[in-house]
């Protein structure tokens, strides 16, 4: 069987996760205490008001009517209105995901650059003093808690030095027209920096583990004998043979890991108080506000559905040996 | 002129119980176009000596004492860079278990281009092409399959790319550790004839390292025993396996199934060789010998030089009347310090299991 057809057999199963994933999150909030009218809904309503404002939102129907409902317009992207913000789900989303997005990636990009090097480096030089101490600060950083990290380096930097800005995402008086514009400028990166690196520090342990034991793993295998005896030097032993090997793990851990920091970027921003949509999805379940927290529960898992198909996809291209049977 | 000479080289490796002595005084040389084989069971050191001499010891091992001279020039003198230059242009190797000693994320003519472009940089793709085709047409594959991945090749085409890629330089030694052990015989045969004839084309030297005796038998000219990181008998293979003067070599030749006489029952040799980070005194094979005696325990034996033979044996030359006779006979092989001990350990655990 060849790749093309696998990509297909896959993208089905992606359509299949997708299903269940919106099947368990509509009945889930459904199931969930708690009347989500009785904050859309005031004491003063007459009772066919009341009904009526039901009624606009579709709650006065069957579930399983609900339920179809629901599946046809996801299938749009479409996740209905925002009982609260009284705006489509997609708009409350598409203002929060990029900060989410902005946050996360340039965290994810330092730790994975910085975790895998010093991973290599440490399984190279096993047994020295270098290894140790790598190996120390990546179990520290995996055990401490990024939240706890977050609220140290603010009570330090912020309020201590004042050298980072406490909150947000932008100062006061900061103009910018947009997204974009905003990202590049100076006031943004300022604020971005802290909740970036704090968040780098935690992700960076798990790379740096995982490469570390898997080149340990393959620095034992004779095809680096082989390398040395051919008279390569050090360095291409290392990164070009070693190392490329020792990827092929981390590809798979990365796109997960990946998902979950999207997923699990609600300490984080709560501490912070940066605007994204994880904290935009604990406010929504607070508040009963059904279709946001479903819009932004389904983003969330799509981004983890997403990743391991493109782990995948990766992984077939890094290694060679893997067949599409 | 002598290609490879080797003296009083001892190898040790650091552990926490303290150094293991895997190779200990060890002296040869190999003439150019010379193939010596090295057997001995798993542990005597073998394997150290062979990447001792290559220059691959893993971080533990070094070089306690003697040198290792190649072309007249001490390799364990030289600096890091100069032991790479000859690296695969003069030393290289085909390795144990070939089945894993390619790249698994790299073709095959990825890799033996690797080994050329470091040490002949420059080389135009023409040129390397060229080499892969015409080294791929020797070891008996075909070109088209260069550009595959080592986990397209079966078990036979892997160890012949391997030994494509180890001939590519045309170096002038090359040492083959357990060169065939993962095939089967007929494979085993094919391959081994080929490199014999390409090594006589490009005029090297091998060291075949090898516990299965038949592999010697087939490629080498002579022969070192080694027992316990030490050598125990040198000589031409003819020599040392018709008429050996260690007891150690006899045993040996006992412990596989001789072609001329099939009903002939394998005699082992009882007992294990003794850990070398604190090796006894006198001969290491002291123990496991039906010949020994008292001055095998306290002293170390003397090289003996015997009808062309060179055997680490006190009773070398009183081997023909005293043990020879025996040597068949299963009985005399428990005569040994070591199988009493086996004996007498164990009677008390009988009918337990």
């Amino acid at each position: 069987m060849g790749k093309a057809s696998f990509v297909i057999r896959r993208i089905l199963q992606l359509g299949v996760t997708f299903w269940a994933v919106g099947t368990v999150l509509f009945f889930m909030f459904r199931l969930m205490p708690g009347d989500p009218t009785s904050f859309i809904i005031s004491p003063q309503m007459t009772p066919e008001a009341r009904e009526q404002v039901i009624a606009s939102y579709g709650l006065d129907e069957p579930l399983y009517v609900q339920y179809v409902k629901f599946l046809q317009n996801a299938l749009t992207l479409d996740f209905g209105q925002s009982f609260q913000a009284k705006a489509p789900v997609q708009e409350v989303i598409m203002t929060y995901l990029p900060n989410t997005l902005v946050l996360m990636l340039t965290a994810f990009a330092i730790a994975y650059f910085f975790g895998i090097t010093l991973g290599v480096l440490s399984g190279w030089y096993r047994g020295s003093r270098f290894e140790r101490s790598t190996v120390i600060t990546a179990l520290v950083a995996r055990s401490v808690p990024s939240f706890w990290v977050g609220l140290m380096v603010l009570w330090v930097f912020g309020a201590g030095f004042g050298v980072i800005p406490m909150s947000g995402m932008s100062g006061l008086g900061s103009d910018t027209q947009s997204f974009w514009q905003m990202v590049f400028s100076v006031d943004f990166l300022r604020h971005l920096a802290a909740p970036a690196l704090v968040l780098a520090y935690y992700f960076m342990g798990y790379p740096l583990l995982i490469m570390r034991s898997s080149m340990l793993e393959v620095l034992s295998e004779d095809f680096v004998d082989v390398c040395r005896a051919k008279g390569l030097k050090e360095r291409t032993i290392m990164f070009r043979h070693a190392a490329r090997n020792a990827l092929l793990p981390i590809v798979t851990a990365a796109a997960i890991a990946l998902g979950y920091a999207v997923g699990g970027s609600v300490l984080i921003e709560t501490v912070f108080a940066w605007p994204g949509i994880g904290r935009e999805m604990v406010r929504a379940v607070l508040r009963r506000d059904f279709p946001v927290a479903q819009g932004t529960f389904m983003v969330l898992a799509a981004t983890i559905i997403i990743l391991n198909f493109v782990a995948d996809l990766v992984y077939g291209y890094l290694d060679p040996r893997v067949t599409y049977d | 002129m002598s290609v490879l000479e080797v003296e009083n080289l001892e190898v040790y490796y650091e552990t926490e119980e303290g150094p293991v002595q895997a190779v200990d005084d060890v002296s040869f040389s190999l003439e150019e176009g010379e193939n010596l084989g090295i057997v001995g069971e798993s542990g005597c050191g073998k394997t150290t000596l062979a990447k001792a001499i290559i220059g691959i010891l893993p971080d533990a091992g070094y070089v306690n004492r003697g040198q290792i001279r190649f072309d007249g020039d001490d390799l364990t003198e030289m600096t890091d860079a100069q032991r790479r230059r000859l690296k695969w242009e003069e030393i290289s190797m085909i390795a144990q278990s070939a089945m894993n000693s390619l790249d698994p994320v790299y073709t095959i003519r990825e890799q033996i281009t690797e080994a050329i472009e470091a040490h002949r940089p420059g080389t135009g793709r023409v040129e390397s092409t060229e080499i892969v085709t015409e080294m791929f047409e020797l070891v008996g594959l075909d070109p088209d399959r260069a550009d595959d991945y080592p986990h397209q090749f079966s078990g036979g085409m892997r160890q012949r790319a391997m030994i494509a890629m180890a001939l590519a330089l045309e170096p002038s030694l090359v040492l083959a550790d357990e060169p065939t052990t993962a095939l089967d015989v007929i494979m085993q045969d094919q391959i081994l004839k080929r490199v014999n004839r390409i090594q006589e084309e490009i005029n090297s030297s091998m060291l075949v390292i090898t516990h299965d005796v038949s592999v010697v038998a087939e490629t080498c000219d002579r022969v070192l025993v080694m027992y316990a990181g030490k050598v125990a008998e040198e000589g031409p293979v003819e020599e040392i396996f018709n008429q050996p003067y260690h007891p150690y070599t006899i045993g040996l030749k006992r412990a596989f199934p001789n072609i001329r006489m099939p009903d002939q029952d394998l005699l082992s040799i009882r007992g294990y060789p003794p850990e070398l980070v604190d090796p006894p005194e006198g001969c290491r094979f002291a123990e496991r010998c039906p010949m020994a005696t008292n001055r095998c325990y306290e002293e170390e034996p003397e090289a003996h030089h015997i009808n062309g033979l060179r055997s680490y044996c006190h009773y070398a030359d009183k081997i023909d009347e005293e043990l020879r006779p025996r040597a068949d006979d299963a009985e005399t092989w428990k005569q040994t310090e070591a199988a009493r001990a086996q004996t007498q350990t164990q009677q008390p655990g009988m009918g337990d299991d």
